[in-house]
């Protein structure tokens, strides 16, 4: 059994779909006009309020009404999106979110139904009828590009590699779904602790302010106040991780998290590629180094060359005066 | 009881390596190859695992050629003693999906408690065989652990991990898929004598129609249409004061 539609994954948090997730919407979206096919948002859980805020931005929004999907368990969302493909047939493509929860999800759905899976996506399009992925492979040293030749084509999308899906005239349908929902994996949660530290959560920052070996022990506090003037995340890179200085959960690069925010501040960061991998699809990079050959400026739209404890505490104020 | 615990290791291009698009579009790749960074953190939280319950029994398995040999040399100068090579050359670009068919095949007669895997691998960094044997074999997974206590007795281990902006600590019985982000171990460069050892020793191969799985495809669904140059930026725009630069940022809408 088979659907013509083209799934995105909604993510929530505080109540709201995530801009990674309203990204995935538009990707659905577009993708599906062209072809004429039918793009839906798939709720997991969640209530009646969210359902309708979201079908104010796609067709139809596919909502597994279920209290047991309220609790995060990567078995138990993967069955319950292989459930709702055994009672709506398989759809042509499923777009989720680079985010932790997708990342065990969808590849474990993807090896559930055989089909082909492409992770980390930062451009789709149509080969054919087919779906064609390009990703960063090799620590992203290269870029390649695979055909998804299943029904369905699983891939996970990077945050900012499509625009966030605009409102649409008239609200789309919410459909209640009910399906088959495994027991618990018997994974339970023993403890959840904000790994923000008082700030934002990083994934989904619209600005991050992130800080290196240049801006290590105290001076961080300057990446910290810039932060704040922006109404910012904070990062750092994994030289300050690995001296103890910041918590992984900060670490931005092939071995951190992977962000798309629209403006990214590297202070006092040289640039290595397994950072930059991590922070090269933001919108807006500024780099701030006392080296004006430092490889970050590569990788940056704007660059400033100077002492980062001296230039970020002016910029902070210079941000404060063009708001007030 | 004593645990049994599976840790899949590959072999990739060192993470310095020159990678290049050559002039027939495929890859030029420098012939420098190790085990994967997240494998050898993998290696490393069995071993550490070991010392705990020392009758605790680990068993390394690679898919692949020639190359995947190497991986597996590296586990056991590291301190892995069974080791096993699964397939050959045919599956050494093999897809996640068909390289997670042919561990579980081999896992089914195993029977691990705990299957280790890296968070991604270097070369592809797909991310995809940890979650991908999880749903192959029905039992759960936690991705990218920073910390792990098993508790043998108590026939469960407790698990730390970033989730969505949290660090969560779950728990979980046995079986469960484990995969290694940074943090979860720090591996140890094995002493000489042990690599001498392990590069003569004689390594295990089981073959895809042993596993009676012959009909998997290697290509896992995917076809690779081309590389690509990543993309670059335009040129900097260096800015002298921070007020010029507040300006442009003002101008691209970003603060
Ligand atoms: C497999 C692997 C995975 C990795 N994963 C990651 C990852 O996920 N994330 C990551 O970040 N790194 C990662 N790395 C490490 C990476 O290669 C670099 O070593 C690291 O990013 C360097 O951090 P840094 O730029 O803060 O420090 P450095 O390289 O020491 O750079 C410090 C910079 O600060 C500048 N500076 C010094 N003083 C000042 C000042 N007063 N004002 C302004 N600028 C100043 C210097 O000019 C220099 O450019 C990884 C490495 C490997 C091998
Ligand atoms: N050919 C292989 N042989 C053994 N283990 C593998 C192989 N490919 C991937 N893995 C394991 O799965 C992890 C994730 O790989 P990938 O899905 O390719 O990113 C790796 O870190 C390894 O632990």
């Amino acid at each position: 059994m088979a659907c013509n539609e083209i799934w995105a994954v909604a993510r929530i948090s505080d109540g709201q779909i995530t801009q990674a997730g309203l990204q995935l919407v538009g990707a659905a979206r577009e993708l599906a006009r062209e072809k004429g096919l039918d793009a839906r948002a798939v709720l997991l859980g969640c209530d009646r309020a969210t359902a309708d805020d979201l079908a104010g931005v796609i067709d139809g929004v596919l909502w597994l009404n279920d209290e047991r999907l309220n609790e995060y368990d990567a078995a138990v969302h993967a069955g319950a999106l292989f459930g709702l493909m055994e009672v709506r047939g398989k759809p042509v493509a499923i777009f989720a979110g680079t985010n932790d929860m997708d990342s065990e999800v969808v590849p474990r759905l993807a090896a559930m139904c055989g089909a082909a899976f492409a992770s980390s996506c930062v451009k789709i399009r149509w080969e054919g009828d087919d779906l064609a992925a390009r990703r960063p492979v090799y620590g992203g040293k290269v870029y390649e590009e695979l055909a998804l030749l299943s029904r369905p084509a699983v891939v996970t999308v990077r945050p900012g590699a499509f625009d966030d899906a605009q409102k649409l005239a008239a609200p789309g349908s919410v459909e209640e779904i009910s399906v088959e929902v495994p027991p618990s994996s018997g994974v339970t949660v023993a403890e959840r602790v904000s790994s923000a530290q008082g700030g934002q959560d990083l994934s989904d920052a619209r600005r991050v302010v992130a800080g290196g070996r240049g801006v290590c022990g105290e001076s961080y506090q300057t990446v910290e106040a810039l932060a704040d003037a922006l109404d910012g995340a904070i990062a750092a890179s994994r030289a300050l991780v690995d001296a103890g200085e910041r918590p992984h959960e900060q670490q931005v690069g092939k071995s951190g998290k992977t962000i798309s925010p629209e403006l990214y501040i590297a202070c006092g960061i040289s640039g290595a590629i397994h950072h930059v991998l991590g922070m090269n699809t933001s919108k807006v990079v500024v780099a701030v180094n006392s080296d004006p050959d430092a490889p970050i400026f590569a990788a940056a739209d704007l660059g400033m060359v100077g002492d980062a404890k001296e230039i970020l505490p002016a910029l902070a104020e210079a941000i404060k005066t063009l708001k007030n | 009881m004593s645990l049994k615990i599976a840790v899949l290791v590959k072999q990739v291009p060192d993470h310095e390596a020159i990678v290049q698009i050559g002039a027939d579009g495929n890859l030029d790749i420098e012939d420098r190859y190790v085990c994967s960074f997240f494998d050898e953190i993998a290696v490393e939280a069995a071993l550490d695992i070991r010392k705990a319950n020392a009758d605790a029994e680990i068993l390394a398995l690679s898919v692949g050629g020639k190359r995947s040999v190497e991986s597996l040399r590296r586990a056991m100068a590291m301190g892995i003693d069974q080791v096993e090579q699964l397939g050959d050359d045919s599956m050494a670009f093999a897809s996640g999906l068909a390289v997670a068919n042919l561990i579980a095949a081999r896992l089914k007669t195993f029977n691990p408690d705990l299957i280790l895997a890296g968070k991604q691998a270097g070369d592809d960094d797909m991310g995809a065989v940890g979650p991908m044997v999880s749903g192959l074999m029905g039992i759960p997974l936690v991705n990218a652990a920073t910390s792990m206590d098993v508790d043998v007795d108590g026939g469960k281990v407790r698990i730390a991990h970033s989730m969505n902006g949290e660090t969560w600590t779950v728990e979980s019985g046995f079986p469960v898929v484990v995969t290694a982000q940074k943090g979860l171990a720090e591996p140890h460069v094995p002493v000489v004598m042990r690599v001498m050892k392990a590069m003569r020793a004689k390594i295990a191969n089981t073959s895809t129609e042993d596993l009676g799985a012959s009909e998997i495809d290697s290509t896992g669904r995917l076809k690779r249409l081309g590389y690509y140059s990543p993309p670059t930026r335009p040129p900097v725009q260096m800015v002298d004061d921070v007020n010029e630069l507040v300006g442009v940022l003002a101008q691209r809408g970003v603060v």
